[in-house]
């Protein structure tokens, strides 16, 4: 097919009619500026195909002018056929009409079947491709700006999809979806609003009022069973036989325990008896013990109560005799003690005298002794005195030594001094004096110093001897030293000094042999000397004393008798001690026989003990048979005794039974009110014919949401086929439309080479300049170029395969800039040999050098 | 004398039909409730003084007190026949109250047998009961019927409910069937099946007055039995009692059949506002004569007062011709044929194929006469 004439009347801007003719093979070029009704042009020529004469979709809306009125299109085309005018008028009268010369070829729904034929009927690439402004379809059907970038294969791809999923396609999936919207949210999940929701709803909402009901059902089945178990439960108790029976065995019950009872109180009587008999029998032969151990008493003490006389009696004797022996005692005693006493005193006298004798010896050589030491001191003393006057040796040899230094001094001076000799002349002797002395003839005289000598009736000669000082002063220090060292020791002269030292020796000397002498004869002073005289005692003079040994001898003699007598006294006191405490001791013994006898006697009151205790033994053995006699009663009674708790139990279970019995009852009969009460509100509630309508519905309900899942199931189901077969088939469109868009995608990078990826079929790199580059993000501009070149692709194709469409290029590549321009227009024109290409343009300068048939949008002149 | 009897079961009163619409669910309840009155007529119209009813007369064993009160006063209302209500398993003895309070509200010509006891019927005949104790009983209660005494040269009317051995295939039926030789009955009426059936001359079921459920084809009836003595074999007629028509069919299909033709031949002819109707359409048919029956099925369901076509053991064929219907070729095409060859798969699951044909149909339906 290819265009050559079309013609619009009442579309939009174009009230009066106008047209494009002489459309020619190959590239055919509108070019105009905006504004200019290119779009309109293109708008008009898509409805004419695509839309229905009777539709008023939107597309065909927007062809009306303002002034209203149906828009008409018609489009001459030829086909292998020869030449056909397609019209079409929508809204206002609407008709489509297809003709062959002036023949009607077809009219109404015939034209647009004739149309759709044409326009390819199967659902690959209509017979028609066009490229709009700018916009790849790939971009409208997403909604997405150009701006948003594709990598190549997504670019192609997409828009090899959208030239071959076909119009009906896109409408059956869209209804599928559509439905399945109803039912399902895009992540695929039950609609909260949608039926299959509800379905579900329904369905659990019924199961659980499925479950309710059951319970209820249940609550009140179990209320009758109770209740029939209470009736039969009452019904036994009730039964008549059954109480009976349980009065009788109460009677019987009762009976046995006064029985019991009435035996118990015998039982206990005898009991009694026994203990009675037992104590009796007991007090009996208490008694009977009694007076026998107290006759046995009473001889006991008789015989130990005479026994303690005896032994008085003797300890008294005893003690009478060394009463009498202490008085004998105590008398040698006192006389022994006088003559002791004396011999003392005579004895000390005799010892005193003796010692008065012996001291006057003593006084004598002590006083003379006192004496001789006095004397002795004294001469210390005054030795003393004069040894403590003139110097010590020491002291005489530092003077010597001063001394000496002096002599030394003055040798020295001598030596070295100014020695000046006079030698007179006779009758000037004497004339020349130092110091008044006048200088010895031919002698030489030292000048120690400066020395002024007078020499007569001449004057006075100084001589200074110069340098000579030192020598000179030595000596003068040195006679002070001495000199004052002698002061010091009080003397002029050194011999007089040492004269006093030698009188100090001897001085000394002298003391020195005072002092030990004194130390022979006062070793310790003449303090105790002199007390040892004051000690002595004076002389007394009695001659009658005998001497102290005779005194002593006597002394000794008395004092042992004196001591003999003591300790007899001694003695004998003890053994009057002695004998006191036994015979204490005894008269208490005696007084406790006495006691213990009187006890005795008391005891046994009564006037015939030995009767009284035949009397006893035969109650005794009385007493000894009642015992048995009880014991043996009591024996039979309690072998014979009924359990008395049996008895009382048993009475008291018979009783409880009957009060269970009637307790129970009362409880049954409650309960059985209260079931009464509930069974019949809930009977008269019709629980179970709501729970079999519920079944009913719940069942239903099942089965409608078996079927909406069913429905959800199949909708699923058709859009995984529809979407696979899309897939599929722009899978086999991919391949040949890659064929022949291969050679055309080099044109986009000419100074590139492209390396093409065996699996996809697409270029995966370019290289430029020897750099691999990627082709992840196309532009914008790029991408409308592989738009514009996969749609001359399958313009290729359908050419290849006898059926030719025309490409409509509405405002393409405005994003493509010169250079690129440059290159589509060389693809355009090779392709153009063998197809009909129409390029509508605003880019006049632009596409000036694109060459090609030039069209123009005309009125049409008469009748057209 | 003959002495005619009127021989009725399974009312079930009470029953809600809450599968159905709110609509037709209440006519359904009132046309059960009117049971009583069609059947008095048939009483009065036969002579038969003796409506006996065995088991079920009420759906569960605690009906709401409309449901009690109304069948009593409806029953109050025909006084010129004596109703012999017997507990059957929907309405056993369990039902303590139940049965309570219709000896306390039931008028004097309503007789509920709780016991099972000889009760004189009028001169001549006695009517020897067994009301069923509970829901599943388990044993044969109409065994006491074989010691059940009756005046000599009365005669024996037994009445029960429950399966008989060996009646129903799936049911555990415990009544023997030669129970009406060993009870020297001269006729024994049962209730529980639903449908009428002659067990043996003298044994039966009546069936339901008006039928509840799909389960057979009909309307329901009663039976007017006729005694001419102890021992003369029963005459037994049964007149139709039921207000609604309950039809369940099938649908025999054949590829290349004219299926609107063929369903209009299986459809009730008069009576249809009160008929219901469940169709199951089996077998095989072409793509277009499914969208034909459906839309030939759209037509006639409102005429009915219930209509249900079910297509799910229907199978499509989907012939080249059909799929040219979608598209002669390209992606939609494809689409169809893989569609149909997964709907053909005899590897796939049923559930698959079920979903692959159910998509091709609806496909089918998006694109068949054009495009919107």
């Amino acid at each position: 097919m290819r265009l050559r004439r079309i013609r619009l009347s009442n579309v939009r801007r174009f009230d009066a009619p106008v047209e494009v003719a002489a459309i020619a093979d190959g590239l055919n070029v509108l070019s105009a500026p905006n504004e200019r009704g290119k779009s309109t042009l293109f708008d008009a020529v898509q409805a004419l195909f695509f839309a229905p004469h009777r539709s008023r979709a939107q597309s065909v809306m927007a062809l009306q002018p303002h002034a209203g009125g149906g828009p008409e299109v018609s489009v001459e085309i030829e086909t292998s056929n020869g030449l056909f005018l397609i019209e079409k008028r929508w809204l206002s009268r609407p008709q489509a009409r297809v003709m062959h010369g002036a023949r009607l070829i077809a009219q109404a729904d015939d034209a647009e079947a004739w149309i759709a034929s044409l326009m390819g009927g199967d659902s690959g690439p209509t017979g028609l491709l066009w490229v709009r402004q700018g916009l790849t379809s790939l971009d409208q059907r997403d909604g997405g700006a150009i701006e948003a970038r594709r990598d190549l294969l997504s670019s192609v791809a997409g828009e090899v999809e959208a030239m071959t999923g076909g119009r009906r396609m896109d409408a059956a999936l869209r209804r599928c979806r559509e439905e399945l919207a109803r039912y399902q949210t895009q992540t695929g999940r039950a609609r909260a609003d949608g039926p299959l929701a509800a379905a579900q709803k329904d369905v659990s909402a019924l199961a659980d009022r499925h479950t309710a009901l059951s319970e209820q059902i249940a609550t009140l089945e179990q209320a009758l069973t109770r209740r029939r178990e209470i009736r039969r439960d009452l019904a036994e108790l009730r039964n008549p036989e059954a109480a009976q029976f349980r009065e009788a065995r109460l009677a019987e019950a009762t009976a046995a325990l006064t029985r019991a009872e009435r035996h118990a109180e015998a039982l206990e009587k005898a009991t009694e008896a026994l203990a009675l008999s037992k104590l009796k029998l007991a007090q009996t032969s208490q008694a009977l013990d009694a007076i026998k151990a107290a006759q046995r008493e009473l001889a006991e003490a008789k015989r130990v109560a005479e026994e303690h006389k005896a032994t008085r009696a003797e300890a008294e004797t005893m003690l009478a005799e060394a009463q009498a022996r202490l008085v004998d005692a105590e008398r040698a005693a006192k006389t022994t003690a006088g003559a002791a006493a004396e011999a003392g005193r005579v004895l000390n006298a005799a010892l005193r005298h003796e010692a008065a004798r012996e001291s006057a010896h003593r006084r004598a050589e002590l006083i003379a002794r006192i004496e001789r030491a006095e004397a002795v001191r004294a001469r210390r003393d005054e030795a003393m005195v004069r040894a403590a006057k003139g110097p010590t040796f020491k002291q005489i040899a530092q003077l010597d030594e001063l001394a000496h230094a002096l002599a030394t001094a003055r040798r020295l001076h001598t030596a070295t001094a100014v020695k000046i000799t006079m030698a007179h002349m006779s009758e000037g002797a004497g004339g020349v004096t130092h110091d008044g002395v006048a200088l010895p003839e031919g002698e030489p005289v030292t000048i120690p110093a400066q020395a002024v000598l007078s020499l007569r009736g001449l004057g006075q000669l100084s001589i200074d001897p110069g340098g000579q000082g030192g020598a000179a002063t030595d000596v003068a220090e040195a006679e002070t030293a001495l000199k004052s060292a002698l002061d010091r020791l009080g003397h002029a002269h050194r011999d007089s000094a040492r004269e006093a030292a030698q009188a100090r020796q001897v001085a000394e000397g002298e003391v020195q042999e005072a002092r030990a002498t004194f130390q022979v004869l006062a070793p310790d002073g003449l303090d105790p000397l002199r007390a040892a005289l004051a000690a002595l005692p004076d002389a007394l003079a009695d001659d009658s004393l005998p001497p102290s040994v005779e005194a002593q001898a006597a002394h000794d003699v008395a004092e042992a008798a004196r001591q003999a007598a003591v300790a007899a006294r001694e003695s004998a006191l003890s053994r009057v001690a002695l004998g006191r405490e036994r015979a204490a001791r005894a008269a208490a013994a005696e007084e406790g026989a006495a006691e213990r006898l009187a006890r005795a006697t008391t005891s046994l009151n009564g006037p015939n003990p030995t009767a009284r205790e035949a009397e006893l033994a035969a109650a005794h053995s009385a007493l000894a048979a009642e015992l048995s006699a009880a014991e043996a009663h009591h024996a039979e009674l309690l072998r014979d005794a009924p359990d008395l708790a049996s008895a009382r139990a048993a009475r008291d279970r018979a009783q409880s039974v009957i009060e269970a019995v009637r307790a129970e009852v009362g409880k049954l009969t409650l309960e059985l009110g209260q079931l009464d009460t509930l069974i019949d509100l809930r009977a008269s509630e019709a629980v179970e014919e709501e729970l079999a309508d519920t079944e009913a519905r719940l069942v239903a309900a099942r089965a409608h949401l078996e079927r909406v899942t069913f429905e959800v199931a199949v909708l699923r189901r058709l859009e995984a086929a529809l979407d696979a077969a899309r897939t599929q088939a722009r899978e086999r469109y991919f391949a040949p439309v890659m064929a022949e868009l291969a050679p055309l995608l080099r044109l986009l990078w000419p100074e590139a080479d492209l390396r093409f990826d065996d699996a996809t079929l697409l270029p995966s790199t370019l290289i430029r300049e020897g750099q691999e580059e990627g082709l992840d993000i196309l532009s914008g501009g790029t991408q409308e170029q592989i738009a514009l070149l996969v749609r001359l692709a399958f313009a290729r194709m359908h050419a290849r395969a006898g059926h030719a469409a025309p490409l409509i290029l509405d405002d393409a590549l405005v994003f493509t800039d010169d250079d690129r321009i440059e290159a589509m227009f060389d693809a355009l024109h090779r392709q153009a040999a063998d197809l009909q290409i129409i390029v509508l343009t605003c880019r006049q300068r632009a596409f000036r050098d694109l060459g090609g048939n030039r069209l123009t949008i005309a009125p049409v002149s008469g009748e057209g | 004398m003959t002495f005619r009897f009127i021989h009725t079961s399974d009312l079930h009163f009470g029953r809600r039909f809450g599968t159905f619409s709110e609509d037709l669910r209440g006519r359904l309840v009132e046309a059960r409730h009117g049971a009583i009155a069609r059947l008095a007529v048939v009483a009065g119209k036969h002579d038969a003084a003796h409506v006996l009813i065995a088991g079920d007369i009420f759906d569960t064993e605690t009906p709401s007190p409309p449901v009690l009160r109304q069948a009593l006063a409806a029953m109050a209302e025909h006084d010129a026949v004596h109703w012999w209500l017997l507990p059957g398993n929907h309405d056993s003895l369990a039902a303590e109250s139940l049965w309570a309070r219709v000896a306390r509200d039931a008028p004097a010509n309503v007789h509920p047998l709780t016991t099972a006891g000889p009760v004189p019927l009028g001169p001549g005949a006695t009517l020897l009961p067994v009301p069923v104790t509970r829901r599943y009983p388990g044993r044969d209660l109409t065994e006491a019927l074989d010691a059940m005494p009756s005046p000599e040269g009365s005669l024996r009317i037994g009445l029960a409910h429950g399966a008989v051995v060996g009646f129903e295939e799936d049911a555990t039926g415990v009544i023997r069937p030669d129970r009406d030789r060993l009870a020297g009955l001269d006729y024994l009426a049962l209730g529980d099946w639903h449908g009428a059936k002659e067990i043996s001359p003298r044994t039966r079921y009546s069936g339901t007055p008006e039928y509840d459920r799909f389960r057979r084809s009909g309307r329901g009836s009663c039976l007017v039995v006729s005694l001419e003595g102890p021992g003369a074999p029963p005459r037994v007629a049964q007149v139709e009692t039921g207000q609604f028509q309950w039809v369940d069919r099938r649908l025999d299909l054949l590829p290349g059949q004219e299926t609107a033709a063929a369903l209009q031949a299986v459809l009730p002819t008069g009576g249809r506002r009160d008929t219901l109707l469940s169709l199951r359409a089996e077998g095989r048919v072409r793509l277009p004569d499914r969208a034909a029956l459906e839309d030939a099925a759209e037509v006639v369901a409102p005429e009915f007062g219930f209509f249900d076509l079910s297509l799910d053991s229907l199978e499509t064929e989907f012939d080249a011709a059909d799929l040219d219907e979608i598209d002669r070729g390209g992606a939609l095409r494809s689409a169809a044929e893989g569609l149909r060859h997964a709907a053909l798969d005899d590897g796939l699951a049923d559930d698959e194929r079920r979903l692959a044909a159910a998509a091709l149909n609806r496909l089918y339906g998006y694109l068949r006469g054009g495009m919107a």
